[in-house]
């Protein structure tokens, strides 16, 4: 086999003065919408250090004070290490569940002839045309009779519905060629090995991105978890921050510690998984649009 | 008999891909089936695998029905056109991935895979992917996954033709050497004929979902009972022309050719009724070049090859015949020429392509 690689290109062709023009204006306005997007967290950052008889009018752009005073009795005076361990406890929970069930729905769909199989993937794409509020009030009478209102469980189980995922990982089995399964079937393999020891291996790369979105998104819900869980022991974070409100009158720096201490488990997954997280956004999107 | 076919047929809804095939393979032997793309030939092999179920027939492999077994337990191992190898398995893995399935002992997988290895020429590989290795090499481990297993028949499906040429034909030797090495049961699929004669002790020859004829390569070649088997064989592919049979004296026959005042003779003993429209048949190495009597055609190209040459000729009422040359090396090209033939080297085919012998 004679395989030509083409060298990479050493020395880039000098750009032309309107060409460069472009580029600057073109920077310019990325930097103005980096700064447009992160201006909150910045903002909520710089409060969360002042004291909370400063907050109140004071419109300096810039951090006057530095203070731990309000994580300090974030942490003491909240239920916050609980809501955390709420949200971290639902997150894992969803993201385990939502990726075995989608994966074992969309290889059995992708994979395994079966009647019904297409009204089946149709029920799916359908689930996804469905806006999720719309559902809400069923679902919540549903917990209700279940008595799962606040229980992890009645928080947990309507976000197992993850027509995306299913819809992703059906395209990503639908792509692999059949020889590759029929290899694994002549082998002496059955179902399970073919999907577990074969096709997820084949690319860890849409689990690991499916998993992302799945938990960052759980882990931002508010509306299902809101209105699920009454009781102040079994709220996750974002539901609790509304407390740190009721609960404080306006503490706006310690509201805005609460918010800087939640999106921290967002934060910290974003700076390690940063090209995975935009491949899987990508993925998603995809499908979504 | 190695594998055993009887009256196999497959439909794939109301489109009947594969229609009452038969035949038998022996123990040990090469076969392959050949035939134009659409045949039904990687149908049929994918049935003999299990990946595919018989819609009627029965498929026995050395002497047991298999035709209701799982493709596993059939003892046979399949290389695939794109090698379907396990890209993120190294090779070892690879041709490991069936043994460990089967929960054999470590020593044992240790010994298997090492010994096709070996045969294979992978052993300093064993470690890679396979996206680390050429496609020739690719081949190889895709061949060493179905030797570790120890199979009684080794199914392939154009192995070969993601390959290019030159791969092609030194893997193609491999495949008769490693043959040879293991004496196990082939079957090997491929719509090249040259790949076919090359590599096959029995040919199978298939044309829409029917089996056309079987045997050893030259007899196919010098016996077709067939027009299509007589024109799918060989390269350049054998000449046709439209005759009628004029006179029969014994088992010669005078075939007369349109256009042309010079018969031909063939050799025949079918009865066919004197002036009935035929076809006849002659390879391009039996056409005889000379002056007249003979059949006139002008010479339009002559491909020069060193040992051979092939001349392309046009008779006066425009027909292209193919004429293999050895040894004379004069410049024939615009030239008329006259061709004539050994009777016993013109087959004559009758209206529906049945060969009269
Ligand atoms: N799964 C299938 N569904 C429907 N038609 C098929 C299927 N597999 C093969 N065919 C048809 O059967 C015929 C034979 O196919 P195949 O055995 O692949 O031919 P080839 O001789 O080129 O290997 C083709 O016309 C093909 O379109
Ligand atoms: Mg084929």
């Amino acid at each position: 086999m004679s395989q030509i690689q083409s060298q990479p290109q050493l020395r880039r062709p000098a750009k032309s003065l309107p060409r460069r023009i472009e580029n600057a204006v073109l920077s310019v306005l990325t930097l103005a919408a980096a700064l447009v997007w992160i201006f909150p967290l910045y903002w909520t950052l710089v409060t969360s250090i002042r004291s909370d008889e400063n907050v109140a009018g004071n419109t300096s752009l810039l951090p006057d004070e530095f203070r731990l005073q309000a994580y300090v009795d974030a942490i003491l005076n909240t239920r916050l290490l609980t809501w955390y361990f709420n949200s971290v406890g639902t997150a894992v929970i969803v993201t385990v569940l939502v990726l075995f069930i989608s994966v074992l729905c969309a290889y059995a769909l992708s994979q395994i002839r079966f009647p019904g199989g297409g009204l089946l993937y149709g029920v799916v794409l359908a689930s996804f045309m469905v806006p999720a509020q719309t559902l809400v009030v069923t679902q919540f009478i549903l917990m209700k009779d279940l008595n799962l209102i606040n229980t992890w469980a009645g928080i947990i189980l309507p976000q197992l519905i993850a027509p995306v995922v299913i819809i992703v990982y059906k395209q990503f089995f639908d792509s692999v060629p059949k020889e590759m399964r029929e290899a694994v079937v002549l082998d002496g393999g059955g179902e399970f090995t073919i999907l577990f020891r074969v096709f997820l291996p084949l690319n860890w790369g849409i689990t690991t991105a499916l998993a992302i979105v799945t938990f960052i998104g759980v882990w931002n819900a508010f509306f299902w978890p809101f209105l699920v869980v009454t009781s102040e022991n079994m709220m996750t974070i974002p539901v609790g921050i509304t407390q740190v409100n009721d609960a404080f009158g306006v503490a706006y720096a310690r509201l805005m510690a609460v918010a800087m201490l939640a999106a921290l488990p967002v934060i910290i997954a974003y700076i390690i998984f940063q090209r995975r997280v935009t491949e899987a956004i990508m993925i998603s999107s995809g499908v979504k649009g | 008999m190695g594998v055993r076919l009887s009256s196999v047929a497959k439909s794939f809804g109301s489109f009947r891909a594969i229609e009452d095939v038969s035949m038998e393979i022996p123990t040990g032997s090469f076969a392959v089936f050949v035939g134009p793309s659409g045949c039904g030939k990687s149908t049929l092999l994918r049935m003999i695998a299990g990946l595919e179920e018989a819609s009627g027939g029965q498929i026995a492999i050395d002497e047991r029905d298999v035709t209701a077994v799982e493709p596993a337990d059939r003892q046979v191992a399949m290389v695939f056109q794109n090698y379907a190898l396990y890209p993120h398995l190294t090779v070892f893995e690879n041709m490991a991935f069936s043994l460990r399935l089967a929960r054999r002992p470590k020593d044992e997988v240790n010994a298997r895979v090492g010994a096709a290895a070996r045969i294979l020429q992978l052993e300093e590989h064993l470690q890679k992917k396979p996206s680390q290795m050429s496609g020739g090499q690719r081949q190889r481990v895709a061949i060493g996954r179905a030797i570790v297993r120890q199979p009684k028949v080794f199914l392939f499906d154009e192995p070969l033709s993601n390959l290019d040429a030159e791969l092609r034909v030194q893997m193609r030797l491999e495949l008769t050497r490693l043959h040879r090495q293991l004496g196990a049961t082939m079957i090997y699929v491929t719509h090249d004929q040259v790949e076919a004669m090359t590599l096959a002790d029995h040919i199978f020859v298939m044309k829409n979902g029917h089996l056309q004829q079987a045997g050893p390569p030259l007899v196919l070649y010098d016996d077709p009972d067939n027009r299509f088997v007589a024109g799918f064989i060989g390269s350049p592919a054998m000449n046709f022309l439209a005759a009628r049979i004029t006179a029969r004296a014994g088992s010669r026959v005078t075939l007369s050719v349109e256009g042309s005042d010079h018969p031909f003779e063939a050799e025949m003993a079918d009865a066919s009724a004197i002036g009935s429209a035929v076809e006849i048949g002659i390879r391009p190495e039996h056409l005889r070049i000379g002056s007249a009597p003979g059949l006139a055609v002008t010479v339009d190209v002559a491909e020069e090859l060193g040992d051979v040459s092939y001349l392309y000729t046009r008779t006066a009422s425009g027909k292209e015949l193919v004429v293999q040359r050895q040894g004379s090396r004069d410049r024939l090209d615009g030239t008329l020429v006259h061709l004539s033939a050994d009777p016993k080297h013109v087959l004559v085919f009758n209206g529906e392509g049945r060969r009269l012998r």
